[in-house]
């Protein structure tokens, strides 16, 4: 048989093993009810904030194109009412969707990023690299995440890339843990040791043996924080620290509590964006759950 | 005294697999007597059931397990008592030394709180005055002396214990309400043969003693052997033999006995030097005439010159684990390390493939000494390869058979076509139709398959000299003659020596050409391995021998002067 | 390692010779310990100081936001702030100061940082250790006994609930909280840590302090206790399948035996660690919850220096905050070592 027939032939069956694998993991996921329910309701929240400009222009939110009554309660034509500007709430909420979404994703992605390569870095280096790394984890694990994240956010000044960053640093020592402890467990194992008889380099070994296994832990501890990236994006706008011109739904629940909606009664204007961010979260903390359970069969039923 | 009766005794597992609800039967219609004061011995692979059988005397079998047939213990069937009686069963009347005291004493307390608490929980009747807290001290101290632990030792915590202490704690506790029946479910599996040895012989000394019954459970004939008079033989559930100890050792019937007793050959006995079921080396004493040798040059490959390593331990300072090693290994033959754990070999094993740097000394490779430049060790790692002891543990579960294999020459960036090279290592490994195997990962093969695809991973290189550190130890007996066949086979076909890192003197004599004695990073003894091991110099050596079977004594039985240094030497079997 | 011939370890009559060395080692591995705090609390010290110089931003320009300040004003407030000064300069102002029990001087209150904190810390402890305490005790009873009854109906809603409460963002629930039982039904104080202008003393003091409380720890404990609930039942679920508790039913000890007895006392070890590590985020509650319900504590501080903006206020309320939880998470080392015997030998 000839070298690039011989090839092909390798690439198949790894293609069809992973695929098999892909099935196999949909199965076990889907066979968590409250992780598919989670699922769902995520894609369809996604899908609506990403059509919602087909259904609702930007100028449903423009405050100088306003037609309804300010602080209107839930009617036919305003579903959820209006806030105190005379704007939809349902309009703000579905538009807010998409910072929020966005600013959670963005700052989990640097948290994971963050996490996985330090955490990695921790397992596998000795010496002076791995007790420096450890420090700065162990630090950023005990320090105050939010009360440092307030304090970034203030210095570089408010707006939707500082939440993100502020998020992200102050967010990934958690992920770097818990990669680190996977990576010794990794590394402990004696098919390390037969790579490294068998003259593998540390590239090698990380790329090969390390990263594989870490990625799925990876990737369901990224659904998990999503969802306290909202939270913390939420908590960061209601504090004041969001951009003011965006609309997410901290920034929403934020105005409520600024233009008095919240003391005078408006409850459809507290009420909705809150209940959004437990849903959503709710959804991604039970994907991420089954998620783990898929990885981990040991961890079913938790 | 008390009777145990299993009459057809079926035990499933109910378990949720991917294509819905299965039931495993892990017993499968075992009937057997256990009559008062007798012992016997249950043996078998794991998997077989017998662990299972075990537990249910006592019905500690988990929620998703069903008993059918009829378990008595007396004139009372287990599977109807009331809680509160079964309670007041457990441990009065039958007691159980857990496999694996490592895991089977709470970790937070006390160990002799933990033989204690046996008492408070059943100081009723006769035993009421263990209420009493000075009554309880008395009765713990009696048992600690009577498992040769002095009393101090119970106020130790698991972990500060060594393995074959934590075993006599449990045997303390097993003790503790004077049971009339002792299960001890693989009692010394974790052990050193010498503690091993020392361990057992406690045990029965102790049910002599006491006129009680004992159920012995092991994977390990010999050990059987040296402490039950009857032994019972179960694969996949059922029971395919049974018998006196003696007869099932040196007269087995049934192929699954025959298999588990090759395990353990008889050293000195010729019919099984050099050979094996499977495989008969051409130079062996009870060769097929006609087999003529391949002659091999007989060149030094791997060597040891005064080679030293020290590692700091916590606490007590530095540790000498490899002290001053001269060792030579050639070409086309194999060389047994033997030792018990902790004895530095495994450490010397790693030193001479160049995963540890030694603390002094050097290691030559054809005359010229390793470098651990990054560059001179992957030249070197391309000519030694190394065989792990645990093979589920040595290939990465995610790569499949063919990525394990190719994994070698893709780090060598060898010529030639991949998958020829791959093909042709698993043939060598005799694993035919290496096609067949290709795609497959190693959860899917048995523990004999997955160490030859190690050692195919290895031959892939086609290195000149192996390492292998205690290649059979984790396999299951059936298989372990296979895999030695293969190493053997391998040396004499294509020359290829191997240094194999062995506590087992049994292995020693089935296919190595000279032993080396290893005793606390030094060693002690070497030579041929007729010369050594039929003719021991060194007291070590002697030591290590009384504990499997030879020529004089062909069922190990741990000898009277062993036993009186057995306090002595537990205490240091070293604590993991 | 093994020295299997020799003699020395187990001389009879020469008992408790191979005790390990509890004395010593426990000095080193608090040493230990307490330089790895050490070096935490040094880091806080620099970010507090760096943060504030280095990253893009200028704290006047961030000041004068929203202000008619002009470019001179500007300047006098930087000379003024030493803002000026060389870098290395104002460091050393900043340690000096520091050492002495400084943490500079606040622009909008006009009085030293530490005078602000110092009065505020007393009523952030009482809130969160308050909170804290109650979700301890709740989320680790709750979480044995879900763990213990996995599957069941109790554990079901437990769990569920958990994940519920875990998703919802703390300020909002505590806007709910006031809306409801605050503005609507008036069964509590709105805000603040006693009644303003209250002249009582003694046990109705103590009595309106707790009406003032009830709703901030209600807010902490149902965002907190969850929690430490799913780590509770996690760990115990853990320890369930441990050899030793076989041993122990084989023993025979009743189940509720072989759980308080056995498995819970495991269970705890990782448990308490981790109760440790999220003391940050009881922080983080803190910050939000004395927000909503203006109560006097550290968080309200941060949270008006953050509005001001009032940059030394907020370094100092970082580095107060940061200092308390690495010294909490210092004694929790301690802690652990006298629960998991294992650590005293190591």
């Amino acid at each position: 048989m000839s070298a690039p027939a011989a090839q092909g032939k390798r690439i198949n069956v790894a293609a069809a093993r992973r695929r098999q694998r892909a099935v196999e993991v949909w199965k076990e996921f889907a066979s968590n009810r409250a992780g598919l329910t989670g699922l769902i309701i995520l894609v369809f929240v996604i899908a609506l904030a990403a059509l919602i400009p087909l259904f609702a222009p930007p100028s449903v939110l423009d405050v100088t194109q306003v037609t309804s009554p300010q602080n209107d309660p839930p009617s036919l034509e305003n579903p959820l009412g209006t806030d105190p500007a005379g704007r939809s709430v349902l309009a703000l909420l579905i538009w807010g969707a998409r910072i929020s979404l966005v600013v959670g994703f963005a700052a989990t992605l640097v948290s994971m990023l963050i996490g996985t390569v330090v955490g990695m870095a921790a397992g596998h280096f000795t010496g002076a690299t791995q007790a420096v790394l450890m420090r700065i984890i162990d630090f950023f694990l005990v320090v105050p995440g939010l009360v440092l994240a307030i304090v970034l956010s203030s210095v570089i000044g408010p707006g939707v890339a500082t939440i993100v960053v502020a998020i992200g640093v102050t967010s990934w020592a958690g992920t770097a843990r818990l990669v680190r402890s996977q990576t010794l467990t990794v590394e402990s194992r004696p098919y390390i040791e037969r790579a490294w008889a068998l003259g593998a380099g540390d590239g090698h070994v990380i790329t090969k043996h390390v990263l594989p296994a870490v990625m799925p832990l990876v990737l369901a501890n990224t659904t998990l924080t999503v969802g306290s990236a909202i939270i913390a994006e939420s908590t960061l706008s209601f504090l004041g620290l969001g951009d003011p011109s965006s609309i997410s739904w901290g920034a929403m629940l934020k105005s409520a509590l600024d233009t008095g909606a919240a003391t005078g009664g408006y409850w459809w204007y507290v009420m909705p964006p809150g209940l959004a961010i437990v849903v959503v979260v709710l959804c991604f903390t039970l994907v991420g759950r089954a998620l783990e359970s898929v990885i981990n069969p040991t961890l079913r039923g938790r | 005294m008390l009777r145990l009766e299993f009459r057809d005794v079926r035990i499933t597992y109910t378990t949720q697999t991917a294509s819905g609800r299965g039931e495993i039967a892990a017993v499968d219609g075992v009937s057997l007597v256990v009559e008062p004061g007798s012992t016997v011995g249950l043996a078998g692979e794991s998997g077989c059931g017998k662990s299972t059988l075990a537990v249910s005397v006592l019905r500690l079998l988990p929620a998703n397990a069903k008993v059918e047939g009829k378990i008595l213990l007396g004139d009372e069937n287990v599977s109807e008592l009331s809680w509160g009686r079964l309670r007041s069963v457990r441990w009065t009347e039958a007691s159980i030394v857990f496999q694996g005291a490592m895991h089977s004493l709470n970790p937070v307390r006390k160990v002799r709180d933990q033989i204690a608490e046996a008492l408070i929980i059943h100081a009723k009747g006769v035993d009421a005055q263990y209420k009493q807290e000075s009554a309880r001290t008395a009765r713990v101290n009696e048992l600690l002396e009577q498992v040769g632990l002095p009393k101090a030792k119970g106020l130790s915590y698991p972990h500060e214990l060594s393995g074959g202490q934590k075993q006599r704690i449990m045997i303390a506790m097993a003790l503790a309400c004077d049971p009339d029946l002792i299960i001890a479910d693989e009692p010394t599996t974790a052990l050193d043969v010498v503690v091993q040895a020392q361990v057992l012989d406690l045990l029965t000394a102790l049910v002599r003693d006491r006129g009680l019954s004992l159920i012995m459970i092991s994977h390990d004939l010999s050990v059987l052997a040296a402490t039950c008079e009857r032994i019972v033989v179960m694969q996949e559930g059922r029971i395919v033999e049974q018998g006196p100890s003696l007869k099932i050792m040196r007269n087995p019937q049934h192929p699954h006995t025959q298999a588990l007793a090759s395990a353990f050959p008889v050293i000195g006995d010729l019919s099984s030097r050099l050979k094996l079921p499977t495989y008969t080396a051409p130079n062996a004493p009870h060769a097929e005439p006609g087999a003529a040798s391949v002659p091999h040059e007989s060149r030094p490959a791997l060597a040891a010159r005064d080679l030293s390593v020290t590692f700091s331990a916590r606490g007590s300072g530095a540790v000498r684990a490899v002290d001053s090693v001269n060792l030579t290994c050639n070409t086309g033959e194999i060389v047994a390390l033997v030792g018990q754990s902790g004895s530095g070999k495994t450490t010397l094993a790693r030193t001479l493939l160049g995963l540890q740097k030694p603390t002094s000394g050097e290691v030559l490779f054809e005359g010229t000494p390793l470098s651990h430049k990054r560059k001179a060790l992957k030249v070197y790692r391309r000519a030694v390869q190394f065989v792990l002891q645990d093979p589920t543990a040595a290939l990465n579960p995610k790569h499949s058979v063919y990525e394990a294999v190719a994994e070698g020459p893709r780090l060598h960036k060898l010529d030639g076509d991949e998958r020829d090279i791959v093909a042709a290592a698993l043939a060598k490994a005799e694993l035919n139709p290496p096609e067949k195997f290709f795609t497959a990962i190693p959860q899917e093969l048995s523990g004999g398959q997955r160490q030859r695809v190690v050692i195919a991973g290895a031959l892939a290189l086609e290195p000149e000299f192996l390492v292998a550190d205690e290649p059979v130890a984790s396999l299951d007996a059936s298989v372990r003659a296979g895999v030695l066949a293969l190493l053997l086979k391998l040396k004499c076909e294509l020359g290829l020596g191997a240094l194999v890192i062995t506590h087992d003197l049994g292995l020693a004599w089935n296919i190595a050409d000279r032993v080396v004695v290893m005793y606390q990073g030094r060693i002690v003894e070497e030579g041929p391995v007729e010369e050594v091991l039929l003719n021991p110099q060194h007291e070590y050596t002697r030591r290590l021998l009384s504990v499997v079977p030879t020529r004089e004594s062909p069922v190990a039985t741990a000898g009277a002067p062993l036993r009186e240094q057995a306090l002595e030497n537990d205490a240091q079997d070293g604590v993991r | 390692m093994s020295n299997a011939l020799s003699t020395q370890d187990l001389v009879p009559g020469d008992h408790g010779t191979d005790e390990p060395p509890r004395a010593s080692s426990w000095l080193k591995y608090t040493a230990m310990k307490a330089g790895g705090a050490l070096i935490s609390l040094i880091m806080v010290v620099l970010l507090g100081f760096f943060a504030f110089r280095i990253l893009p931003g200028d704290p006047v320009r961030s000041l004068a936001d929203g202000r008619r300040v002009s470019v001179e004003q500007m300047d006098i407030l930087r000379e003024q702030l030493g803002l000026n000064d060389p870098l290395l300069a104002q460091f050393w102002r900043y340690l000096t100061e520091l050492f002495q029990g400084q943490l500079g001087y606040s622009y909008t209150y006009n009085e030293p940082v530490v005078n602000l904190i110092a009065t505020r810390i007393g009523p952030t402890v009482l809130l969160t250790g308050t909170a804290a305490i109650i979700s301890v005790v709740l989320g680790l009873w709750l979480g044995q006994r879900a763990a213990w009854r996995r599957g069941s109906l109790f554990d079901k809603t437990q769990t569920g609930l958990a994940l519920v409460f875990w998703s919802v963002p703390t300020f909002w629930l505590g806007l709910l909280l006031l809306l409801l039982f605050g503005g609507g039904l008036q069964w509590f104080p709105t805000g603040g840590l006693v009644t303003a202008g209250t002249t009582e003393t003694g046990l109705p003091l103590i009595w309106d302090v707790i009406r003032h409380m009830t709703l901030p720890v209600i807010t902490m404990v149902a965002v907190v206790y969850a929690q430490y609930l799913m780590v509770m039942r996690a760990s115990l679920l853990e320890e369930m399948t441990s050899d030793y508790l076989m041993t122990a039913r084989a023993k025979g000890l009743r189940e509720d035996e072989v759980r308080t007895k056995h498995a819970v006392p495991n269970a705890l070890l990782p448990t308490v660690t981790l109760i440790f590590l999220t003391l940050g985020g009881l922080v983080g509650g803190a910050v939000t919850v004395e927000t909503v319900f203006s109560w006097p504590g550290l968080g309200y501080l941060t949270f008006q220096a953050l509005s001001a903006p009032d940059f030394p206020l907020l370094q100092g309320t970082f580095v107060v905050f940061s200092s308390i939880v690495i010294l909490m998470n210092f004694f929790a080392d301690l802690l652990y070592r006298v629960l998991d015997p294992r650590l005293r030998a190591a």
